[in-house]
């Protein structure tokens, strides 16, 4: 959102858990061991937590960001081989252990999200690989008694007058040296491998079944544990009934734990089938209460309260009054959840005071905190490994399964692998919150914008966020305190400041003079989080529809239209720009019809074109065009996988994505009642990257927000239905 | 007790009858590679082979799969020895997260065991039931197509190498 002044004003009033970054105002440093990260092996050189060169020129390399399939292996070793002088390929990639030296720098704590990895690891992971450089270099300077402005290097090699010396012959004088530091970087013009193709490092591992996530880990002794779940999120157990599950075969144990019952067997199969036959009654919170019905009417009444202001610019009630044309039109996004491939699982063995932890993580340093904190030990005793994530997208950022494992091993003292179904997720998660959106908007005669007044009514994720992230970040905060602050902005962001990420993507893009941006909370008691993309997952689809309403009663071309109220947004005008022509080579086939939208988030701008038939009654998406400008692009390969899984994952919402909920429980469970986009389903995308000497910024996440308007918007052109509801459904 | 071959191996367990091939595979014999997504048979993740069809493991009982031929992801090839597909996918640069490809990899090598040259309509039934979440599908497609062209015409090698070695493993 780098088009958003924050002005104090603004800045106190949007305030929480914005595009999926962490919080303003905390300061989130809970997990300090003071010892080195890394264990170098047998005579490497160390000389930072991110780096070692074995003596037989081994490179390896300390990702510091969690991969989930966002490519940032791929990414993050590429910046610190460009400046180390070695071929991404050759070195090897371990994936980092809970130490504030991982810290993401724009949390300033050990998380992976909101897009941020490569834009906030540029400078740093490059100069790392500078200062190990100059430090190989001056070690070889001394060792071959040559002056250092004489050597060069190439992959991994000193080229001395000529000749090649492996980097590893020099590593024992170079652990004798000072490690230089702010040693210059190269100019963008030498690069030579940001900015390149190759294959993504992680390719083979993932093509062999090699890479081990979570759900893999398997270690001498382990047991199965399956937690029996309420139905009502929030509900506690009454009373259980465990005498027939203690009987069938491999059960070892029943084990209530925070969440509901546990039933722990030898084998995953046994401790599942012995835990559907638990007898188990709830008490039950308000949210039983809830259904689909209630909840859209009590939005829908929110609609008319007044609200708070999120944001304000000139006059827009008297824009609106003299404006030549208007709409008043209200969307709809459902709640969602993440569905990541993987379910979610953890192993732990707490034993002796001490534990081990693996797990995939958006942050492994708040799983060491929460083992921690549950087995009630320093974090220093908590090794917490890290695994491959069978996909997040702000999943697993929320870390029920680990607290479940950490009491399970307490109370068996064996390692346990605690595994989540798939019905378990979709049922017993997080979730996307629910929107409505309504915009009020005007444009003048001059096609300028003149007038938005927008309202978001849903729940807020920060709360909820909060309140499971605080354990593992701060392990000694006790429980009292937490939920003292997450009582605090649970009432401030009702009635007193705005979660930026409820309301973000709502009005940033457009110059619009005269704006008016308010929040109604509605709180059912679901939890809520983050979930791909956060509040532009929905306010780009009322906001882009709503430009579209306002092209067509303006009588103008809807790009066009884009294009001459971004006067005050250079970048994402050029994006649409750039759409715009390569759009006009587009030839929908008869029946076929193109719908654009465009939106920045995470720093990045991208506007995308989709290609859409009506068959059978429902939307096809034939083709889609993506353009995105990101700054520079280090993996122009990765970047385009992000923009086409994005489009998918962003169709699966458009076509198909919705939870129901009946008396409080959420009536999907798996694949056939909660759908995801398959093969055949799926659009040809072509992506075109903007060239851009800008630094890099986030693109896991900015391709998604355009495409479920952009597919709106080309139904409408198909069939004059303005579909103004997810997931889009003809009439 | 319930025997079969495994990647060219003859082995047996004392799992229960009703256990799923896929807990057996991860969990008794030790193979990490076959994913579990759904266990309802709807995603795709736990293809492996059985005899040389893709099937879905996690609704699979053990007893019906006695005497048959199993190839996992891990008989099919590895980081040394790539697989036609398995190569194509890595020049593709066909995952993301990776959780869904080894089942993808199992119903595509068994698509081109069968249809050595199949139309892109062909490749979209044939994939229809692996979901990839991570929405990999454009690459999917076109490691498929760029494999059928491919000269190498051996889908699934533990078929075509039965070994008779026999080990055990007790459940
Ligand atoms: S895990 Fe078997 S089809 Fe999903
Ligand atoms: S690569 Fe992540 S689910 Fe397919």
């Amino acid at each position: 959102m780098s088009t958003v002044d924050y002005s104090r004003r603004r800045f106190l009033r949007n305030s929480g858990i914005a595009g999926g970054g962490l919080l303003v105002g905390f300061s989130l440093t809970g997990c300090s061991t003071s010892a080195p990260p890394l264990k170098p092996l047998a005579g490497a050189l160390a000389p930072n937590s991110f780096v070692q060169i074995t003596p037989d020129n081994r490179i390896l390399f300390y990702c510091p960001r969690d991969e989930m399939g966002q490519g940032v292996t791929t990414g993050l070793t590429t910046l610190v081989a460009e400046e180390l002088d070695v071929n991404p390929a050759a070195i090897q990639i371990e994936l980092a252990g809970p130490h504030p030296d991982y810290s993401n720098p724009a949390f300033g704590a050990q998380g992976t999200g909101g897009s941020t990895s490569m834009a906030a690891h540029y400078d740093q992971l490059r100069q790392v690989g500078a200062d190990v450089r100059a430090l190989i270099l001056n070690a070889a300077a001394k060792d071959l008694a040559i002056d250092v402005a004489q050597l060069t290097t190439d992959n991994s090699f000193v080229i001395a007058n000529g000749e090649r010396h492996p980097y590893g012959k020099f590593v024992a004088s170079a652990a004798t040296l000072e490690v230089p530091v702010d040693t210059p970087v190269k100019p963008a013009a030498e690069f030579k491998y940001i900015g390149t193709e190759f294959p993504r490092l992680d390719g083979v591992i993932k093509s062999t079944g090699t890479a081990t996530y979570g759900i893999d880990i398997d270690v001498p002794g382990m047991h199965y544990a399956v937690v029996a779940r309420a139905p009502v999120a929030g509900s506690t157990v009454n009373t259980v009934d465990d005498t027939a599950t203690r009987d069938m075969a491999g059960v070892i144990d029943v084990v209530p734990v925070a969440t509901g019952i546990a039933v722990v067997a030898e084998k995953y199969w046994q401790a599942k089938k012995a835990a559907a036959v638990l007898d188990i009654k709830w008490d039950q919170p308000e949210l039983a209460k809830v259904t689909s019905a209630s909840l859209r009417a009590d939005y829908t009444a929110g609609l008319n309260e007044e609200g708070e202001s999120a944001d304000e610019e000139g006059d827009a009630a008297a824009a609106l009054a003299n404006a030549t044309h208007t709409i008043d039109s209200t969307y709809w996004a459902p709640h969602l959840a993440h569905a990541p491939m993987e379910p979610m699982s953890a192993v732990v063995h707490v034993r002796n005071g001490e534990a081990d932890v693996w797990t995939g993580s958006q942050g492994p340093g708040a799983v060491q905190g929460l083992v921690a904190r549950y087995a009630g030990l320093d974090v220093e005793n908590v090794r917490s490994h890290q695994t491959y994530l069978g996909g997040a997208f702000g999943r697993r950022a929320t870390l029920h399964h680990v607290i479940e494992a950490t009491q399970v091993s307490m109370a068996t003292g064996k390692p346990i692998h605690l595994l989540w179904s798939r019905e378990d997720d979709i049922k017993n998660g997080v979730f996307r919150p629910a929107s409505l959106m309504n915009i009020r908007a005007g444009v003048n005669a001059n096609g300028k914008v003149d007038a938005w007044q927008a309202k978001r009514v849903g729940g807020n994720i920060t709360p909820e966020t909060l309140k499971n992230a605080l354990p593992g970040f701060l392990p000694n905060m006790p429980e009292g305190v937490i939920d003292w602050v997450v009582g605090l902005s649970n009432s401030a962001f009702d009635g007193w400041v705005v979660d930026g990420s409820s309301v973000e993507g709502l009005f940033e893009d457009y110059d619009l003079p005269n704006r008016e941006v308010t929040h109604v909370t509605q709180d059912h008691g679901l939890p809520l989080t983050f979930w791909r993309s956060v509040g532009h997952s929905y306010t780009a689809f009322a906001k882009e529809i709503a430009m579209d309403e306002l092209a067509l009663l303006a009588d103008q071309d809807p790009v066009q239209f884009r294009i001459n109220n971004l006067d005050n947004n250079p970048r994402l005008q050029n994006v649409v720009s750039v759409a715009q022509k390569a759009m006009a080579k587009m030839q929908p086939a008869e029946g076929r019809f193109l719908g654009f939208a465009a939106h920045g988030s995470f720093k990045s701008y991208v506007a995308e074109v989709a290609e859409v038939s009506i068959e059978n009654g429902a939307v096809k998406v034939h083709n889609v065009l993506c353009v995105v400008d990101c700054g520079v692009a280090v993996n122009p390969d990765v970047i385009r996988s992000q923009m086409e899984g994005a489009v998918m994952y962003g169709l699966t919402a458009a076509l198909h994505g919705n939870l129901d909920l009946d008396d409080g429980v959420i009536r999907q469970s798996n694949f056939h009642d909660y759908p995801i986009l398959r093969m055949n389903e799926a659009p040809a995308v072509e992506v075109i990257i903007v060239e851009s000497r800008e630094a890099p910024t986030g693109v896991g996440e900015p391709g998604l927000p355009p495409i479920a308007p952009a597919v709106a918007n080309a139904v409408f052109k198909a069939t004059g239905q303005r579909l103004r509801s997810l997931p889009l459904r003809l009439a | 007790m319930i025997e079969f071959t495994l990647n060219g191996e003859r082995v047996r367990t004392d799992d229960s009858a009703d256990t799923p091939l896929l807990w057996v595979i991860r969990d008794t014999f030790k193979l990490k590679g076959s994913k579990f997504g759904c266990g309802a048979g709807l995603c795709g993740a736990c293809t492996m082979h059985v005899d040389g069809r893709a099937s879905r493991t996690c609704i699979l009982p053990i007893s019906a799969v006695a005497g048959k031929a199993i190839t996992t992801i891990e008989g099919l090839g590895t980081p040394d020895n790539l697989h036609p597909v398995q190569e194509s996918w890595v020049a593709h640069s066909v995952p993301q997260c990776g959780y869904c490809q080894s089942g993808q990899i199992m119903s595509a090598s068994a698509l081109l065991a069968d249809n050595p040259s199949p139309s892109e309509a062909e490749v979209d039934s044939a994939m229809a039931g692996n979901i990839c979440r991570c929405g990999c599908y454009p690459r999917i497609k076109a490691a498929i197509l760029a494999a059928a062209d491919s000269p190498v015409q051996q889908f699934d090698p533990q078929l075509d190498h039965p070994s008779q070695q026999e080990t055990e493993a007790s459940a």
